[in-house]
């Protein structure tokens, strides 16, 4: 298997985009290829969700590919429901790991503020079970909110922590250009002024508004190439070095253990393994915050922290920007956004910027080591990925 | 005789209770204050509210437009039983409710406009116009309607409003909703909020002057242009995103 | 009629599955309908539950309870919850009754109540 490079990175603001779908993936493409120095690729991988149901496209490679006149490159999209960016990264990373191709596009887009809130929680309530959970009216945050009380029960896990994770998130986000959400939050104003229930009510118990994610547009970009064009290039060496992908139940009353995720460990185990590197060696990581307990979750299945401990490192402080693993310092879904399918690219455009030491103000020092892990349905289907800086 | 004549067309108000001013605390920490405004401060929201008449989103424009002749038929005595209040951050304008009663015991709502979003200054305003309506001035029932999604949501949909159908609504005539002192007194406690008395400095502080929103609501403009100008070495993307607010492109 | 909802057991091995599925995750059988339908018990206790504040656009109530029940036989199950104040492992009894209308379709499924 040949390595395969970083060479080129791009991103949109997540936020309410109104601009056709195409030009929204398009868009980070054209930056990203300017970043890398290169005008034509391979192929091109088209990371969304729910284009043909919320913008009323279909075939959405074969028009991005055209719009950046990278015609006759190959194009496809690709769909892995919140997980599609990682996944389409995945493609990519074989494409190239192969020698199928040298240099690949992976691009993504999401344009859900396209239809209203409602009929959004609608599309991605569509990624549950049609017969056993979406009829009921279940939908994502009711998932994670179940999971959630079953989580603070078994390992003592507060609203309280809850909170912290979205006003470290908020307070990041506010030191990222791009992120959705420039919005100060404060526990008092949260959590425990007499207005704070009201400033912050159920989405669905115990979770609150603010332990939920935005619905946000946008688009992310990367491109991959192998060693050969990347040592041409004269960029920063940035290694995708594992790739580990998952799968759980699709109904989340069939887990045998209601509060594991074992697609996270499972994904997260083989994306170390490939890279060679154990999760204690990590400096920076982009976890999938749809909700504010995922990133605590997931800070345990992925090996950061023992089983039942994340809520105890992120009370210490260890998680936030300047702890020993800064998580999500782009504001993660929380209040970076999340543009469902586009999720997974922007995380590794977070992680490749903070390697390469442009992430300004956020800046983790000395970042060698990045993870990032995006993560489909209710934890149905996981993609993790370990980059590595060489040089 | 214009003397005359305007006695005529000057309506009389009937007394009703001011508001008591009240104050609560947002998500940022940040505290709000909402208080009942004069006829003499209605020129300083004025200027705050006509931009909004130009942002096609959300529908502001139509929300901005009326409000901006309600306010003005206010100052000028040209309309009947009608009050303003408005929430201010630390002298900033961050939202403006009004309404009118439609009789002793049936209020009619007018507008909530949110000049900072995002943070539930709208829906904290919009419950106050309520308690107003309910509480201090002690009517039956309010009548609502919603010109955008996000109101109808907010209000239809939260406090669960009855229909009132054969009601003709003051804005646009279109069927009424009413809020009623049972559908109130069950959104109490989770939806209406606020403390009293407002400490005299923050009070001060609200009624020194109103202050300019620092960041209204803006017509959906190159959202772009942030990415275009990290690659932009001559900044030209963020500046004419700049002109483009200020009318200048 | 009481109307039941089905676990689907293997005739190869006896596992029982809910949902449906096309392959016994426990002998991974691949012939075809080699399943038998088995009626869900209608008892449990509740495993976890939640109260949706925002719901799709199908539903025209406010808020509306959801949990997941662990039945008699092991088997759990997502289901609608009438229970006015909801605690983990409490007694709940299902009855199905429909639980999602859309202009003409209408969906039926599990709701439970107090036991």
């Amino acid at each position: 298997m040949r390595e395969v490079y970083v060479v080129g990175i791009g991103i949109t603001s997540f936020t309410r985009l109104e601009y056709p779908l195409s030009e929204i993936a398009a868009f980070p493409a054209m930056v990203a290829l300017k970043d890398a120095g290169l005008s034509k690729v391979d192929h091109v991988y088209v990371a969304n969700m729910g284009s043909a149901r919320l913008n009323h496209q279909t075939g959405l490679a074969s028009a991005v590919v055209d719009t950046l006149s990278l015609t006759p490159a190959g194009a496809e999209v690709i769909e892995n429901g919140p997980a599609s960016g990682a996944s389409a990264i995945k493609q990519g990373f074989m494409a190239v790991a192969s020698g199928l191709h040298d240099t690949v596009l992976v691009t993504s887009a999401e344009r859900l503020r396209e239809v209203n809130n409602l009929e959004a929680t609608d599309v991605v309530a569509s990624l549950s079970h049609p017969l056993a959970e979406y009829i009921y009216g279940v939908t994502l945050p009711s998932l994670a909110a179940m999971f959630t009380r079953l989580y603070m029960q078994k390992y003592g896990v507060t609203e309280r922590h809850l909170a912290m994770v979205a006003v470290k998130n908020h307070d990041n986000a506010l030191l990222n250009f791009f992120a959705h959400l420039h919005e100060k939050i404060t526990l008092e104003g949260i959590l425990d002024s007499p207005e704070a229930m009201t400033n912050n009510p159920y989405v669905a118990e115990p979770l609150r508004f603010f332990d939920c994610c935005p619905v946000s547009d946008g688009g992310a970009a990367v491109i991959l190439a192998s060693a050969e064009v990347a040592k041409q290039l004269n960029k920063p060496m940035i290694r995708l070095a594992g790739v580990g992908q998952a799968t759980d139940t699709h109904c989340v009353h069939e887990r045998a253990e209601p509060t594991d995720l074992l697609a996270v460990r499972g994904a997260a185990a083989k994306a170390f393994q490939m890279a060679g590197v154990s999760p204690s060696d990590v400096n920076v990581a982009e976890l999938h915050d749809a909700f504010t307990i995922l990133e605590i979750v997931e800070s345990e299945e992925v090996g950061f922290f023992k089983k039942g401990e994340g809520h105890l490192a992120l009370e210490r402080g260890e998680t936030r920007l300047g702890g020993r693993l800064p998580i999500n310092t782009s504001g993660g879904l929380k209040a970076k956004g999340h543009p469902v399918g586009a999720t997974g690219v922007g995380q590794a455009h977070e992680i490749v910027l903070q390697l390469r030491g442009e992430a300004d103000k956020r800046q983790v020092k000395d970042a060698r080591i990045g993870f990032t892990c995006n993560f489909g349905g209710f934890g149905n289907n996981v993609v993790c990925l370990v980059f590595k800086r060489e040089n | 005789m214009a003397v005359d004549l305007e006695k005529i067309l000057r309506p009389v108000d009937n007394p009703v209770p001011p508001f008591p001013p009240k104050y609560m605390m947002l998500a940022g920490g940040e505290e709000m204050v909402i208080r009942q405004v004069t006829r003499d401060e209605i020129p300083d929201i004025l200027q705050h509210v006509e931009p909004l008449i130009h942002v096609e989103r959300d529908y502001y424009d139509v929300v901005a437009a009326r409000l901006y002749s309600e306010l003005l038929a206010y100052y000028r005595y040209r309309v009947q039983d009608e009050y303003v209040l408005v929430a201010q951050i630390n002298g900033e304008l961050v939202a403006v409710v009004n309404g009118r009663l439609l009789s002793k015991d049936v209020g009619m709502s007018y507008h909530t406009v949110a000049l900072r979003r995002g943070l539930r200054v709208g829906a904290h305003a919009f419950a106050t116009k309520m308690e107003y309506h309910i509480d201090i001035i002690g009517q039956k029932e309010v009548l609502v309607v919603a010109e955008s999604p996000i109101g109808f949501r907010r209000w239809m949909i939260e406090y669960e409003l009855e229909k009132r159908f054969h009601i003709a609504h003051e804005l646009g005539g279109v069927p009424s909703w009413a809020l009623t002192k049972e559908l109130f007194n069950r959104a109490r406690e989770t939806l209406v909020v606020g403390r009293r008395p407002v400490p005299q400095h923050l009070l001060e502080k609200a009624q020194a002057a109103i202050l300019p929103p620092t960041d209204p609501p803006k017509a959906p403009v190159d959202l772009l242009a942030a990415t275009r100008s990290l690659y932009d070495s001559t900044g030209t993307a963020l500046m004419s995103q700049r002109w483009k607010q200020e009318g200048k492109a | 009629m009481a109307l039941e909802i089905y676990a689907y057991q293997c005739k190869k091995c006896g596992q029982l599955h809910y949902p449906f599925r096309m392959v016994c995750k426990k002998c991974g059988n691949l012939e075809p309908f080699e399943f038998n339908t088995v009626a869900l018990p209608k008892n449990g206790k509740l495993l976890t539950f939640t109260t949706v504040h925002n719901l799709p656009p199908d539903f025209n109530v406010a808020k509306l309870s959801l949990g997941i029940v662990e039945l008699e036989n092991g088997m759990r199950i997502t289901g609608q919850l009438k229970v006015p104040s909801p605690k983990i492992g409490m007694a709940v009894s299902g009855k199905v009754e429909i639980v999602r209308e859309a202009e003409y379709s209408k969906n039926f499924g599990m709701v439970f109540y107090p036991a």
